[in-house]
């Protein structure tokens, strides 16, 4: 085996510079998935540049309109840990807190998740839900892309050779809305097998901000903007939820695995997703 | 590469290649045999160790990237011949069968005492369900964790 060289920036423009001049290098954040798949033999990058130790990724800070922007490198502890997340984006706090197990969470981070582009994973579907933008670079050129069309296919972004993910925003709920991130998985800690994360905001019992993402349901987190949008001005009752829910079923196409058949967890989507509206709209 | 390692409060300098985990470092250049290496991909716990005071799977911690951390394994967490408080309630309950899991199971626990003074017994088994167990002796391990849990000084 050759030697795998590694380098520890401290400036994400010295990381951009080191990804572009080495071909194959891969960047390193925390190293929760890109280790383990080290370890298995699945990657041999001839250079590794860790994001570790880079001050600007690991920051969360409110941007313009209120827009929560969390660095790449901000661990799933300390979304989780983040009185201002809990309070004014409990999706994106919920969502954090699913992921894996105290020792998991604590090196993890939002970047890695995003960039790794596993749909069976937690934050994908929350950041579909929440219209969140990812912000990304690389030696030339800064550019956002929405997350929903970010994700591409399994395991498959939109980053292109030689681009990182340099940050998540995530704009301010609207008023009123509250968010729920519901996880159907086997036991504590394991991938889901099927996912929910909402946002609804109502007046006067009408529906004035929907949005529900699924994951664990096909290769990229599923939405449906039209089934939404029907119901804007409309009151949430138990038909329209079963609709929205046979919608999102029809849409989905999961794989069959451990976790659960196809049909199983298309199944299982009608119920889930009334679950959460019916708690969001309690 | 060259890599400066703090362990158990130890300072170590190391040849490593930048592939090793920091759980292979710690066994193989270090002797700490304590740590053990389960399934290598982060889902067993028996490797976990605290980096800066965190539980950390230490397979999937590259050593190289380790370099100004503090390290603590299962040797380093007992006053020197005295056992830790865990440590002391792992032995009198009895949670222990075949050991494997344990030294992952102890640092585990150390981790959510340091953070939680007197967590709730849900809070412990959820701390505690990223450690696998294959003997099965989960509920004297819960026991365990509760016991040195009411020991620690609020």
């Amino acid at each position: 085996m050759t030697p795998l060289a590694y380098h520890e920036p401290e400036s994400l423009d010295r990381a951009l510079r080191l990804l572009a001049d080495i071909e194959g290098a891969r960047c390193i954040a925390g190293g929760q998935t890109l280790v383990a798949m080290l370890n298995a033999g699945l990657v041999e990058p001839p250079a590794l540049v860790s994001l570790a130790r880079i001050a600007e990724l690991a920051t969360i800070a409110r941007g313009p309109g209120g827009a929560l922007r969390i660095g790449a490198t901000v661990t799933h502890e300390a979304v989780t840990e983040s009185d201002d997340v809990a309070r004014n984006f409990p999706l994106i706090a919920q969502a954090a807190r699913a992921i894996a197990h105290p020792a998991i969470r604590s090196f993890g981070t939002i970047g890695g998740a995003v960039a790794h582009g596993d749909p069976n994973a937690d934050y994908p579907a929350a950041l579909v839900a929440s219209d969140a933008v990812i912000e990304i670079a690389s030696g030339g050129r800064r550019r956002s892309v929405p997350a929903g069309e970010f994700f591409r296919d399994y395991l498959t972004t939109a980053l292109e050779p030689g681009e990182i993910v340099v940050a998540v925003v995530i704009p301010a709920p609207p008023v009123g809305a509250r968010g729920l991130y519901l996880k159907f998985a086997r036991v504590d800690g394991d991938y889901a097998t099927l996912s929910v994360a909402a946002l609804l905001a109502r007046k006067d019992g009408a529906c004035t901000h929907l949005a529900v993402a699924l994951g664990s349901a096909g290769s990229v987190p599923v939405r449906d903007r039209n089934a939404e949008k029907k119901r804007i001005g409309k009151k949430l009752d138990d038909a329209a939820i079963a609709e929205l829910g046979a919608a999102l079923a029809a849409r989905c196409d999961p794989v069959d695995d451990v976790r659960g058949s196809s049909a199983y967890r298309r199944g299982l989507v009608p119920g889930l997703v009334a679950k959460t509206l019916k708690i969001l709209s309690a | 590469m060259q890599v400066e390692l703090n362990v158990n409060g130890e300072q170590a300098s190391l040849m490593l290649d930048a592939r090793q985990t920091l759980l292979d470092a710690l066994r193989v250049q270090l002797g700490l045999t304590g740590t053990k290496l389960g399934c290598n991909q982060g889902v067993c716990g028996a490797c976990t160790v605290l980096i800066d005071g965190k539980p950390a799977r230490s397979c999937l911690v590259l050593a190289a990237g380790c370099g100004g951390r503090k390290i603590v394994t299962i040797e380093g967490i007992a006053d020197g011949a005295k056992s830790s408080a865990v440590q002391q309630a792992f032995i009198e309950t009895g949670a222990v069968q075949c050991g494997y899991c344990t030294p992952g199971m102890i640092l585990t626990a150390e981790a959510l005492l340091r953070k939680r003074k007197r967590p709730g017994l849900d809070e412990i088994r959820e701390a505690m369900s990223g450690n696998l167990c294959r003997c099965s002796g989960y509920a004297k391990i819960i026991d365990a964790v509760k016991l040195a849990s009411e020991r620690v000084p609020a």
